[in-house]
C-alpha cells in the first residue's frame, strides 16, 4: 500500500512562507487563501518566552472529520492518502470547513484578484470557475504526484512528482514521500526524530508530521 | 485553469538578485506566454548552497511583471512645482522625445563642464539596496562610465543604515565588507541581532537549519525575540545599543578569568600586531633606521623590528627599549634615548581590566552570570590547538563565531562593536580559519571578485590599506562629491564604491543647511534614479521630500509611480526581472552567505515579453550613449568589463566594435562567450543561445578561498589588531586639518578614534541629543528600533499583493510590536490604532502585543510610510523613518547612523 504524508521539521522551518506562496501559485489560489501557511506562535512569558513557526494545512487524516459531515461524497480519501474535494459533487455547504479541526479548508463565493476588480495575465490565464463557491483545500499537488508517478517518479524524491511547497522549502523542513515505504525519506526522518501529530487526541490519524527533535534510540 | 497538453508551456531558467542575500538561480515557469510560477532551478542542486532555491520574495516577481500600476510609457511631468502636494501632472510620451529631453540636458552639461565651480559633479545617480540594482540595469554602468564624473553621494539608506561599520572596519580588518560565521563547520554563534533567518537569504536559511540539525548553537542576543532568535538555541533580551559592553566583558573573561594558554597565544604572536611595542605617546616604537614596529624577540631579550628572522615575540609585557622613535600624526617624530614599550597585548588587557561582566550586566540589562556563561561556552567550543584538512591543506578549526546585526553594526557604538568581534575572533585564533569568523567580500580594495587578491602587503607588517588621505598636502579640503566621503571619513578610501558608503545622508543634509565653515553644495543639474526610494527609505523622510523637490531634474527609472519619482521630470519604464537580459556573476563567497564551491555566471532573460513600451535597460543606455556622442568609450568600457566580464584576455577577443551601436542580443552574447572563455581559460565558449537554454555556466571554487587566513600566512601578514595606531593617526591629522579650515562639527566623531575603542555610551548620547533637539527624555521613555521581514521587503515588493498576504502570517506585519506588560500599562490592548511618536515626528499603526520584547523597546518591522507607491500607499503601514531624525549628533565617524529613536507609545484615542 501506499500513504502520502508531508513531514516539517520544526527544528528547521524558518517562518519564511516560502512554502504559502509556492503553493498559491501551483495551485492559483485567490486572495486570502492558503492551502498551505506556517503560523507563527509564542509560548511563555517574557522573558522565559519562546516562538515556534508551524507548517500546517490538510493534514490528509486516514480518518477525516471532513469526510463524515460531506452530505454529498465530495470528500473522499484515495487509496494512496490523498484526501480529496470532487468539485463537481460539492454543494458549498462548508460543513466540512466547520468539521475541520486544522481550520484547513476555504470557500470562496466570487473571483477575486490580488489587485482588485481586474484580473493579471496569470490570473485571467488560470482562471477556474470549478472553485468557486465550493470547498478548496491542500491536495498534496495531486496532480503534480499523479503525472509523476506515471511517468515512473516518486513523490518526495523527484521535483516533477512532488509537492509544491516541498520543492520550494528553503531550509528543508519540509518532506514528503510515502510512509509505508520503509526506505522512503519520510519514513527515515520518522525513524530518527522524536515526532507529533496535530491534534492526535481527535483520532483522525493525520497524515502530517511533525519533527522536534533528534531520537537517540 | 491553464494546464495540460492544449497550452504552450516553457521554462526559462533565470535569476534573481533583489537583495544583498543572492543572487539565487530560478526557473520561470510561462503558460501561453504567460510567466505563471517562479521555481527552482534544480540544474544548480549542488551547486548553488540552496541547490538552485529562491526565497519567498522571488515568487512575487509574477505580479511584479502582471502590476496593473506598472508604467508603460515614458512619461514627463507638466506641472513644474515640485513637492508631496503638488500633482506632477505626468503625460506620456514617447521614447524619442524622453531620450531627446534627457539628452538635451546632459549636452548642456557637456558644454558647461561636468563639474560645478566647486568640483562637484553636475550628474548624480542613486540606485538602491547595497549594489543590486546593477544586475538590473544592464550596460547602464558602461553609460556612466562614458560619461565621467558621477555623484553617488545621495544614498536612500544604503551606505549609512546598512551594517555600515563592518563595512568599513571589516574590510580593513579582514577583507570583510560584510561578515559571517563559517556556519558549515561552526558549532558556537553569538550573533548580537544579527537576523540571518530573514536577512541572509536562501544560502543561509539552509546552511543554519543544517547546522541546528547537526547540534549547533547560537545564543541570539537582541531586544526582541526576532526569527532568528526564534531559531536560536537560546534568546537574551539585552537592552537596545548595549552589545559592546556585553562584548567587553566577554574579552574580560578570556583575558582576565583563563590562563593564557586558553587563547591561541601563537595566532596572537605571529599573525596578529599583538607584539608589537606601544610607546609613551601611544604610537608603535619603532626602529630609527628602517622605521619599523619593534617586537621584544624573548631569544635575545632585545627588541627587534618585527619582521626579524629567527626572533620569538614576547606576547606580553613591557620593555625598555634604547634608540627608538615613535612616530605621530603630521609626521611628528618623537626619538627616545630609552622607552618603556608595553606590547600591544598587554595595553589590551590593561583596556578590558575594568569591563567585567559585572560591570556590563547593568548596562545590558543582563546578569553577569549569563555573560559569563556565554564568555565561557563561546571558549570551551574553540577548539584552540585543533586542525582540519581543507582542500588538502591543514588549517586551524576554531568553531566559533560572533556576527552582528545591522543597528548594532552601525553609527555609534559600532565601532566598538567590531573591534570587538572582531578580537573575541582573534583571541582564539577563529579569524578567517574553518568554522570561525569570516568576511564575505570585499567592495572597498579591488579586485571586487576575489577578496584573497586584495591582499597585497603594506607597511607594518599588514595588509595594504587604500585610506584618504589625511595629511596636509593630500587632504581632500575641497569635497569631490556632495557626501564629502574623501574629506570626512579616512576609512573608507576612493574606490568606486567607497562614496556610495560615505555619509550618504550627510549630502541630503548639506543641500538644505550647512554646518559652520562649510560651503553649501549645489543640487545636481540632472539626477538619476534607479530603484531607489529615499523619499520613504531615509531617516526623516518629510525633510527628505522637501529637499527632493528642488533637485532641477531628475530622470526616474520607473516601474510604478513612487515617493521618490514624485518629484521626477522624466519617467523612463525599463522591462524588469523577468522581461530583460543581463549576464552577472554568481558563486565564490558574497555576503550575506552566500559561500560557494562553485562560480561563474548567470543569465537573466526575457521569460515574458516586456509591458507596454518597456525596454531592455541595455537598449535605453546604448541610445542614450549614443545620442549624448559617446558611443566610442561606453562600448569601450563594455569592452573593458563594465557589463560583466572583460570581452578581451588572453586567450579570447570577443569585443565590440566602439564605433558602432550595438542591440542588446550582440552585447550579451559576447558578454557569454567571454565569460565562460575567461572562467573555462579558453577551454569552452558558450554563446547567448546556449544561455537561454542552460541558465548559468560556473566552474569549480576552491573550499580553501573561503578563508583569508592561508593568504595572510603565505604573504607572511599580519591582522592589523588589537591596537588601531594608523586609524588612530589618520584622525589626529584629520582632527588637525578641520580644525585649519576652523570646522569643529565633526569634533565628537574625532574622538571616536581610540586605538582601543572606549565604551561608547549610546543610550546617553542619544538622551543628549534628544535634549539638544528640545525634548525630555522621560516624555519618550522607549526604544524605537526596526527588523526585516523576510516576505515584504527591498523596495518594490512593498507593492505587491501576495508579499503582504504572505508576510501577514508572521507576526508584527505592518503593525507596532509592544511588550503585553508595557500595553497593558499604558491602556494598549492588542490591535488599538496606536501612535509612535518622537521629538521630529509621529506614525501610527495597530498595537501587537507580544512577550518576546523586552518592555522598554518597541518594533516596527520594515521601513515603510508609502504615500504613493499604488497598493502600499493604502496599507497605512507605519514606519521609523516617519520618526527617526538626520542628525549631525547620531552620526560617527565612519558617517553612519543607527535605526534607533526614544518614542512615546499611546492610543491614537489617548492622543
Amino acid at each position: 500500500m501506499t500513504r502520502y504524508v508531508m513531514v516539517a521539521d520544526l527544528r528547521r522551518c524558518i517562518g519564511c512562507q516560502t512554502c504559502t506562496a509556492a503553493c498559491k501559485q501551483a495551485n492559483a489560489t485567490p486572495p486570502g487563501v492558503q492551502w498551505r501557511r506556517v503560523l507563527d506562535l509564542e509560548v511563555g512569558e517574557y522573558p522565559a518566552v519562546r516562538r515556534v513557526f508551524v507548517p500546517t494545512g490538510c493534514q490528509h487524516c486516514s480518518d477525516p472529520p471532513c469526510e463524515w459531515v460531506c452530505p454529498t461524497t465530495a470528500t473522499r480519501r484515495r487509496p494512496d492518502g490523498i484526501v480529496q474535494i470532487l468539485y463537481n459533487l460539492c454543494i458549498g455547504c462548508a460543513a466540512c470547513a466547520v468539521a475541520c479541526p486544522y481550520e484547513a479548508r476555504y470557500k470562496v463565493e466570487k473571483r477575486e484578484y490580488a489587485f482588485g476588480h481586474e484580473p493579471t495575465a496569470d490570473e485571467a490565464l488560470r482562471a477556474d470557475d470549478a472553485v468557486i463557491g465550493v470547498a478548496t483545500k491542500c491536495t498534496f499537488c495531486a496532480d503534480t504526484i499523479d503525472a509523476g508517478v506515471a511517468r515512473g517518479l516518486t513523490p518526495g524524491e523527484h521535483p516533477e512528482a512532488t509537492p509544491a511547497c516541498v520543492n520550494l522549502c528553503i531550509s528543508g523542513a519540509l518532506a514528503f514521500g510515502d510512509i509505508d515505504d520503509s526506505e522512503s525519506r519520510v519514513s527515515k526522518l520518522l525513524r530518527e526524530n522524536k515526532h507529533f501529530r496535530m491534534h492526535e487526541e481527535q483520532g483522525t490519524n493525520p497524515g502530517f508530521y511533525y519533527l522536534w527533535d533528534r531520537d537517540p534510540s | 485553469m491553464a494546464t495540460g497538453a492544449n497550452h504552450a508551456v516553457k521554462a526559462v531558467p533565470s535569476y534573481c538578485y533583489n537583495c544583498v542575500s543572492g543572487p539565487d538561480l530560478l526557473t520561470v515557469k510561462v503558460v501561453d506566454g504567460v510567466a505563471t510560477q517562479i521555481l527552482p532551478n534544480f540544474a544548480a542542486a549542488g551547486i548553488h548552497p540552496g541547490d538552485g532555491r529562491v526565497c519567498v520574495r522571488a515568487l512575487g516577481l509574477i505580479q511584479k511583471t502582471y502590476n496593473p500600476d506598472r508604467l508603460r510609457t515614458p512619461m514627463k511631468r507638466t506641472n513644474p512645482r515640485k513637492g508631496r502636494a503638488e500633482d506632477p501632472g505626468f503625460v506620456p510620451i514617447s521614447w524619442d522625445e524622453a531620450l531627446d529631453t534627457i539628452v538635451s540636458r546632459l549636452s548642456e552639461i557637456r558644454a558647461r563642464g561636468l563639474r560645478d565651480e566647486a568640483g562637484l559633479p553636475r550628474v548624480a545617480a542613486s540606485f538602491g539596496h547595497g549594489g543590486t540594482p546593477q544586475s538590473y540595469m544592464g550596460t547602464f554602468p558602461a553609460f556612466l562610465s562614458a560619461w565621467g564624473p558621477v555623484d553617488y553621494s545621495f544614498g536612500s539608506g544604503q551606505g549609512v543604515k546598512c551594517v555600515h561599520s563592518e563595512h568599513l572596519y571589516g574590510e580593513f580588518w579582514h577583507r570583510g565588507f560584510t561578515v559571517a560565521a563559517d556556519t558549515v563547520l561552526c558549532r558556537y554563534i553569538v550573533s548580537f541581532g544579527a537576523n540571518v533567518e530573514v536577512s541572509a537569504g536562501v544560502c543561509a536559511a539552509r546552511r543554519h537549519a543544517d547546522a541546528r540539525i547537526r547540534g549547533i548553537k547560537r545564543v541570539q542576543i537582541e531586544p526582541h525575540l526576532s526569527v532568528t532568535a526564534a531559531a536560536s538555541a537560546e534568546w537574551v533580551p539585552i537592552k537596545p545599543k548595549a552589545d559592546g559592553a556585553f562584548m567587553f566583558a566577554m574579552l574580560h573573561v578570556l583575558l582576565h578569568e583563563h590562563p593564557r594558554e586558553r587563547l591561541d597565544v601563537a595566532f596572537l604572536r605571529d599573525r596578529t600586531a599583538s607584539p608589537y611595542l606601544i610607546g609613551p605617546n601611544g604610537y608603535y616604537l619603532r626602529d630609527p633606521r628602517e622605521r619599523k614596529p619593534l617586537i621584544w624577540d624573548s631569544n635575545q631579550s632585545s627588541a627587534v623590528p618585527f619582521d626579524r628572522a629567527g626572533s620569538v615575540p614576547s606576547l606580553e609585557g613591557k620593555f625598555s627599549v634604547a634608540d627608538c622613535l615613535e612616530i605621530g600624526p603630521d609626521g611628528v617624530i618623537w626619538r627616545h634615548e630609552q622607552a618603556v614599550g608595553a606590547t600591544a597585548f598587554t595595553c589590551l588587557v590593561e583596556h578590558m581590566r575594568a569591563h567585567s561582566p559585572e560591570w556590563a550586566a547593568p548596562i545590558c540589562d543582563v546578569s553577569a552570570a549569563t555573560i559569563r556563561r556565554v564568555a565561557n561556552e563561546y571558549l570551551e567550543n574553540a577548539c584552540v590547538g585543533e586542525t582540519i584538512e581543507i582542500g588538502g591543506d591543514l588549517l586551524p578549526f576554531r568553531p566559533v563565531a560572533v556576527v552582528l546585526g545591522k543597528t548594532v553594526n552601525n553609527g555609534w557604538g559600532g565601532y566598538d562593536c567590531c573591534w570587538s568581534r572582531t578580537m573575541l575572533a582573534a583571541l582564539v585564533g577563529a579569524l578567517e580559519v574553518p568554522g570561525g569568523t569570516l568576511g564575505t567580500t570585499t567592495r572597498l580594495n579591488k579586485p571586487l571578485g576575489n577578496r584573497l587578491a586584495t591582499v597585497r602587503p603594506g607597511e607594518d607588517g599588514f595588509m595594504a590599506a587604500n585610506l584618504n588621505a589625511t595629511d596636509k598636502e593630500h587632504w581632500t579640503a575641497q569635497p569631490t562629491g556632495r557626501n564629502a566621503h574623501r574629506t570626512l571619513v579616512p576609512l573608507l578610501g576612493d574606490s568606486a564604491w567607497a562614496q556610495a558608503l560615505g555619509p550618504t545622508h550627510l549630502a541630503w543634509m548639506f543641500l538644505k543647511e550647512v554646518p559652520p565653515h562649510w560651503q553649501r553644495p549645489s543640487a545636481p543639474d540632472v539626477w538619476f534614479v534607479f530603484r531607489s526610494n529615499p523619499a520613504i527609505s531615509f531617516w526623516q523622510s518629510s525633510r527628505l521630500v522637501e529637499t527632493m523637490a528642488e533637485m532641477p531634474f531628475v530622470v526616474a527609472f520607473a516601474y510604478t509611480f513612487d515617493e521618490t519619482n514624485h518629484m521626477a521630470d522624466i519617467l523612463l519604464p525599463d522591462a524588469t526581472d523577468l522581461e530583460a537580459t543581463q549576464l552577472i556573476r554568481i558563486g565564490g563567497t558574497k555576503f550575506q552567505e552566500q559561500f560557494w564551491e562553485h562560480h561563474g555566471v548567470a543569465l537573466r532573460q526575457p521569460a515574458v515579453a516586456p509591458r507596454g513600451e518597456a525596454r531592455d535597460f541595455t537598449w535605453i543606455s546604448t541610445e542614450l550613449a549614443r545620442r549624448c556622442g559617446l558611443l566610442e568609450s561606453y562600448n569601450a568600457a563594455i569592452n573593458h568589463g563594465t557589463g560583466c566580464v572583460p570581452l578581451t584576455g588572453s586567450d579570447y577577443d570577443f569585443s565590440l566594435d566602439t564605433g558602432r551601436a550595438h542591440t542588446v542580443e550582440e552585447i550579451w552574447d559576447a558578454e557569454c562567450k567571454a565569460a565562460t572563455a575567461q572562467f573555462s581559460n579558453g577551454a569552452e565558449i558558450k554563446d547567448l543561445a546556449w544561455f537561454k537554454e542552460h541558465g548559468f555556466y560556473t566552474v569549480p571554487f576552491k573550499r580553501e578561498d573561503w578563508y583569508l587566513y592561508p593568504t595572510m600566512v603565505e604573504n607572511n601578514l599580519r591582522f592589523e589588531l588589537p591596537y588601531q595606531e594608523r586609524l588612530s593617526r589618520a584622525g589626529r591629522e584629520l582632527g588637525n586639518r578641520l580644525h585649519e579650515h576652523d570646522i569643529h562639527w565633526w569634533d565628537d566623531q574625532l574622538e571616536e578614534y581610540a586605538p582601543l575603542p572606549l565604551w561608547d555610551d549610546v543610550p546617553a548620547r542619544w538622551e543628549r541629543a534628544l535634549r539638544k533637539m528640545g525634548g525630555d527624555p522621560a516624555d519618550y521613555p522607549l526604544w524605537l528600533i526596526t527588523t526585516k521581514s523576510m516576505q515584504y521587503s527591498a523596495g518594490n515588493n512593498a507593492g505587491i499583493p501576495l508579499m503582504n498576504e504572505v508576510g501577514r502570517n508572521m507576526r508584527g506585519h505592518g503593525g507596532v510590536i509592544i511588550n503585553v506588560e508595557t500595553a497593558n500599562r499604558l491602556g494598549i490592548r492588542q490591535g488599538d490604532a496606536v501612535e509612535v511618536r518622537s521629538v521630529t515626528g509621529c506614525t501610527r499603526g495597530h498595537a501587537v502585543l507580544v512577550q518576546g520584547i523586552r518592555p522598554d523597546t518597541v518594533v516596527i518591522i520594515g521601513q515603510f510610510d508609502h504615500w504613493k507607491t499604488p497598493y502600499a500607499k493604502d496599507l497605512h503601514f507605519p514606519s521609523l523613518n516617519t520618526v527617526a531624525p538626520i542628525s549631525l549628533d547620531l552620526t560617527d565617524s565612519t558617517g553612519s547612523g543607527s535605526d534607533l529613536v526614544r518614542v512615546s507609545v499611546r492610543t491614537s484615542v489617548q492622543s
